[in-house]
């Protein structure tokens, strides 16, 4: 469904719905999540107390490797970002569980560089904009909490969700701010 | 495969043994619970004593009511707290205080009992929010490295992950708390309060045998509960509906064990949901389910059984720690003020908005 719209998603290679098997392509690279320095699946994080002297700290500069590794700028998978999520919308595809760790990036030896989205298990139909202004405040949700330094990035890629949606944006980007007021406990001073 | 990060925690061992009191009082629990970290790094619970407000069947606790309750139990409480822990108020390092999320008048009350302990005995105070209250408290009993916390209360609901000196919100309630939602079914159908509205469902639910659909209502991250609790209560208007559950020969009834049933196996379904979303997103591996909701037995099941599928831990306490009470003020203030924070008595007001998220945790890696 999605692929008939464009948008980069894993093709389908089998299905066997006796045995409840999907077989999905390959795709070789790394989750866009990663790639921002939010760690690896998997990863688990190990609080010590002081006293244990020879301790190994981290090593911040591993993100940066990454995204040299893939000859890619921050800010240009951003773009890519908004680009899909565009295209998907425009389809009438709500992903419904957009995060950074379901985008992944080919890795340059596969001879591509396209921007992939996965895990569509919760997605479904709809054209309403509230559905769509939902899905881009999931994943908004997600740089905040997982890339906390980097914010500023979601606003690149809602230039390029906009850009790329044309004049839909405009109800859409207003039922966003919309749904960011939502949530409880919110501090109504000012 | 990737390995483990380690990561130094900013927290010095104490240089020698630190004592706080904690002072609980956002809603109808009025507790207080002194708690010991040691220079060998243990933490020892000295007591936990708390109070509750019960009202009768149908009613909930009104601010007003709730807060007169909290000053007239305030000394007892304390006094209580003091001769279980075998120490004097001379004793202790610091006092700690909800400063909020809560009702009003309760929160401004147990303020005020801190305030004056804090002048008449010349021992720092230490506002504390109620959330990270329950989250430290839970990591502490339970041993729980760097869980996704499920917090569920009266009045909250959210599904917290920590990242960078912050507890961040991936998920929460978007109108009442499951807490909330569960307690308002409980006077619609008249169950008692006591010990609490959650409990009498829980144990209702455990007779009830006929899944009715309610509304399924995630939205992104969050869920909203309102719509579910009347949908809920449209239910006992049906004219299927026995209240008494006695059913003639062949007839269809619903019963209210039914829609205690119905209820929480779809409000629980909803947090597990975004609960996992949160996991996966995050690759955690571990899950600590918090507040007063958190200890129905048939959360902590279900909870169970998903952290089980994903090759997780699930991490819950019991109702000493998991309802609200002193101790954990007292542990997540203690934390703090070793950090060297303490409020200032002009600065120790209380608020009734204080977001999970805004509080800096200056005490983890």
């Amino acid at each position: 469904m999605s692929r008939r719209a464009g948008v980069n998603v894993p093709s389908v290679r089998m299905v066997d719905a006796l045995e409840g098997v999907l077989g999905l392509q390959w795709i070789d690279g790394k989750s866009v999540r990663f790639l921002l320095g939010g760690g690896a699946e998997g990863e688990e994080e190990i609080e010590e107390s002081a006293y244990e002297e020879d301790d190994i700290l981290e090593d911040q500069s591993e993100e940066e490797d990454a995204l040299v590794e893939f000859n890619i700028s921050k800010d240009e998978v951003m773009q890519k970002i908004g680009v899909e999520i565009a295209k998907m919308h425009k389809a009438d595809v709500i992903h419904g569980d957009l995060t950074t760790s379901n985008m992944m990036l080919y890795h340059p030896r596969s001879g591509l560089s396209d921007l992939v989205l996965i895990d569509f298990g919760l997605s479904y139909i709809s054209s309403l904009v509230e559905d769509k202004a939902v899905d881009l405040y999931v994943l908004e949700r997600a740089f905040s909490s997982t890339h906390p330094a980097s914010e500023n990035l979601f606003a690149s890629v809602l230039q390029a969700y906009e850009r790329t949606m044309g004049k839909e944006w405009q109800s859409i980007g207003r039922r966003l701010d919309d749904v960011r007021l939502r949530g409880r406990k919110r501090s109504m001073v000012g | 495969m990737p390995g483990k990060i380690r990561k130094r925690s900013p927290l010095k061992l104490p240089d020698k043994p630190y004592i706080a009191l904690g002072l609980e009082g956002s809603a109808n629990k009025l507790g207080a619970g002194v708690i010991k970290h040691s220079p060998d790094g243990s933490t020892v619970v000295l007591s936990n004593v708390r109070h509750t407000y019960i009202t009768p069947p149908g009613e909930g606790f009104q601010p007003r009511d709730t807060a007169q309750h909290h000053r007239q139990w305030a000394m007892s409480i304390i006094k209580d707290a003091m001769k279980q822990a075998g120490i004097s108020l001379h004793d202790i390092d610091c006092i700690c205080y909800t400063k909020g999320p809560g009702m009003g008048a309760p929160l401004t009350s147990v303020a005020l009992v801190a305030r004056t302990l804090s002048l008449l005995y010349g021992k720092p105070l230490v506002g504390v929010n109620h959330c990270v209250g329950h989250i430290e408290m839970g990591r502490q009993i339970t041993g729980a490295q760097n869980p996704v916390v499920l917090y569920v209360s009266g009045g909250n609901t959210q599904v917290i992950a920590y990242s960078q000196q912050c507890y961040r919100i991936f998920g929460e309630t978007l109108d009442i708390a499951v807490g909330n939602c569960l307690d308002r079914f409980a006077r619609v159908i008249n169950l008692r309060n006591d010990p609490s509205p959650g409990y009498n469902i829980e144990q209702e639910a455990k007779k009830g045998t006929r899944l009715l659909p309610l509304p399924y209502t995630t939205k992104g991250m969050d869920v909203s509960l309102s719509g579910i609790l009347t949908s809920t209560e449209a239910y006992t208007l049906d004219k299927r509906f026995r209240m008494d559950g006695v059913a003639n020969e062949g007839e269809d009834v619903i019963t209210s064990q039914d829609l205690c049933f119905s209820l929480q196996e779809t409000v629980f379904a909803m947090l597990v949901e975004i609960t996992e979303r949160a996991m996966a997103h995050i690759g955690s591996k571990e899950v600590l389910i918090v507040g007063g909701v958190g200890c129905n037995e048939r959360l902590q099941e279900m909870m169970g059984v998903m952290a089980q599928e994903r090759d997780g831990q699930i991490f819950a306490t019991d109702e000493r720690f998991c309802i609200d009470n002193g101790i954990m003020i007292a542990q997540a203030g203690l934390l703090s003020y070793r950090m060297g924070f303490q409020t200032p008595i002009t600065k120790s007001t209380c608020t009734q908005r204080f977001r999970t998220d805004e509080v800096h945790v200056a005490w983890r890696a």
